[in-house]
């Protein structure tokens, strides 16, 4: 079920915070076009701008200057809330910390994310679970499940409203090589279904990525 | 949670203020119940009966069922507001038969007074607060305050029963013995409950020149004026209660608002995440409003069962024997606790609203 999907793009892109008197700039002149239906990787040392630009990629933040797009859909021409709207329905999201939430059970937190939270989320909360051989999590408190475990439960939560894109950064930074290669198989599995876009600073958590995008000191490296 | 904790304590303490201050003057009401079945009319005089012209104007309302003669003495009872006196009525015993059918009295200890002897009957709660048995002095020369006591002791003869407070004695042992026994007059209606409608026209709680009977002749107890004396001189408490009332609910949604401000603090990495995932920032408002009503709705149930099960608790070992009539159910009392949830939830939300409305939720996932 490959949907046309739509293209995330970013043109000319810097993002400058002032401190004082002083700019740091975490992007500098970034140019980029993701086409749909490909796992990207963006790597590059601490500090580089990765975070930056999947936020700006995901319009969780706006760029100082250029501009970033899912498909004409100009991120700094809309409502925040318009923003909001894209992002809970386009888009899923997996950080570094699983921030699940400790009083819902892992069902739960994932139908959090739904845009309706009825039958038929549930249903596909527990399909999914089960499709990336989490049976029997799903009546589970976050405390009762290790960390590989509440971090496959959120790329599921981010996986629940179907999204056109998956943002994760920096997915496996707090797991192990085996528990951080699980969750990144668990995300790349998207692929079939739309974009997956993933940062981190493992080379090796990358070895099936379609493209990785290189960055260093806020600027593209080829 | 502390917050469920300062609503629970909060309503407790206000409800159970309130209620204490609502039952003084459920207390005088209670000591004074018979006023909803007869009224007193006393001489302006003490020493003389009720005038011929007044009692003429008494008998002139067709409504009126019966008029007694009574001569009296008093005994002290205690109460919130300290000791008051209690009537210990003497009547005929023709006059006692049917007043106390009347106010649904009867015998259930002992036997009632014989004619012209120092003795009494009282009904139990009045036995009840001067803590006395059959047997024991009801009045005598050496009680102390105003207007109380008898030249010779009382004894209570008998325990009556009944939903009023009442004593009785006979007439002619008033009339007897005292020089000069206080007299009155005690007027009923035929259907009781022309008794307030009959006691408005004889002597109105507001303009008492308007009513027929004349206030420099004779001075009429009825339970209007009795209400109005109580609201009267218990203004200045409530007015007090309010003040209390209103700074404790300040203070308390004050601290419910910087509660929310820690609350939200510690939930900061959840709210973050969902604004992240595309809640919008009215669905957060929402959510914590929803939250925030829920906490404060089980906290008020909570506070409201606390303060009923103190009160029914204790209404009967620690408030009555002091002289003080609470209502565990005094729904006027909770009413008062109604603002706290209110205050709490709008401090609260506005408070949680503000620093949502301010947060950047990616640097509150970044710092992690
Ligand atoms: N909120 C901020 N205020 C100031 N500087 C920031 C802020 N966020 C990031 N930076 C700076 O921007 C640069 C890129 O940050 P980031 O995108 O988080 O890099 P990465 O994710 O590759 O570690 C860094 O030098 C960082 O110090
Ligand atoms: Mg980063």
């Amino acid at each position: 079920m490959n949907r046309p999907g739509r293209e995330l793009a970013c043109e000319s892109v810097s993002l400058a915070y002032t401190d004082g008197a002083r700019t740091t700039y975490a992007l500098r002149d970034v140019t980029l076009a993701l086409p749909p239906g490909n796992f990207y990787g963006i790597m590059g040392p601490s500090g580089s701008g990765k975070s930056s630009l999947l936020y700006i990629l995901s319009g969780l933040k706006m760029p100082t200057q250029g501009q970033a797009r899912f498909g004409d859909f100009i991120y700094n021409q809309r409502r925040s809330s318009d923003v909001a709207g894209v992002r809970r329905e386009r888009f899923g999201f997996v950080f570094q910390q699983p921030f699940l939430l400790s009083y819902l059970t892992a069902l739960e937190n994932i139908v959090v994310a739904a845009p309706k939270a009825d039958r038929a989320a549930y249903e596909k909360g527990r399909e999914l679970l089960n499709g990336f051989g989490m049976e029997g999590l799903e009546n589970k408190l976050p405390s009762q499940l290790s960390g590989g475990e509440k971090q496959r439960v959120s790329v599921v939560r981010a996986m629940i409203n179907d999204p056109d894109i998956l943002f994760a950064d920096e997915p496996t930074a707090a797991l192990d090589h085996t528990n951080g290669r699980l969750v990144v198989d668990t995300l790349a599995a998207w692929r079939v279904r739309g974009s997956v876009v993933v940062v981190t600073h493992d080379p090796e958590m990358l070895t099936g990525a379609d493209e990785i995008i290189n960055l260093r000191d806020g600027r593209l490296e080829k | 949670m502390p917050m469920g904790f300062v609503i629970v304590l909060s309503v407790f303490l206000i409800a159970t203020i309130s209620t204490l201050a609502n039952s003084i003057d459920r207390t005088i009401f209670t000591i004074y119940g018979y006023t909803n079945h007869f009224t007193y009319v006393i001489p302006q005089r003490v020493t003389q009966t009720v005038p011929n012209d007044q009692l003429a104007i008494i008998r002139g309302d067709a409504r009126v069922d019966r008029i007694m003669e009574a001569s009296i003495f008093f005994t002290n009872i205690k109460t919130v507001i300290g000791s008051l006196p209690f009537v210990v009525l003497g009547l005929a015993q023709e006059n006692e038969d049917y007043l106390l059918k009347r106010v649904g009295t009867t015998l259930k200890e002992g036997r009632m007074p014989a004619e012209g002897m120092p003795e009494a009957a009282l009904s139990e709660p009045l036995a009840r607060n001067k803590h006395i048995k059959l047997g024991d002095l009801v009045a005598g020369p050496t009680d102390e305050g105003g207007i109380s006591g008898a030249p010779v002791p009382v004894k209570c003869v008998g325990i009556l029963t009944g939903p009023v407070w009442i004593a009785v004695t006979s007439k002619s042992f008033c009339d007897n013995v005292f020089l000069a026994a206080p007299r009155c007059t005690i007027y009923t209606t035929k259907n009781p409950d022309d008794l307030m409608t009959v006691n408005q026209l004889f002597s109105p709680a507001k303009h008492r020149q308007d009513g027929k009977l004349s206030p420099a002749k004779v001075q009429v107890l009825s339970r209007q004026n009795l209400i109005a004396q109580v609201r009267d001189s218990l203004s200045t408490m409530f007015l007090i209660m309010a003040v209390v009332n209103f700074t404790v609910i300040f203070v308390i949604a004050l601290m419910s608002g910087m509660l929310a401000n820690i609350y939200f603090t510690q939930r900061l990495a959840e709210f973050a995440v969902l604004a992240a995932i595309g809640y919008q920032r009215w669905q957060l408002i929402a959510r914590i409003v929803g939250e925030t009503l829920l906490l404060t709705l089980i906290g008020w149930v909570a506070g409201a069962l606390a303060t009923f099960a103190f009160l029914s608790a204790f209404k009967e070992s620690l408030f009555e024997p002091r002289g003080l009539f609470i209502n565990p159910l005094d729904l006027f009392a909770y009413q008062y606790t109604l603002p706290i949830p209110l205050a709490i939830t709008i401090f609260a939300v506005a408070t949680i609203a503000y620093r949502l409305l301010l947060f950047d939720p990616v640097s509150i996932i970044e710092r992690r």
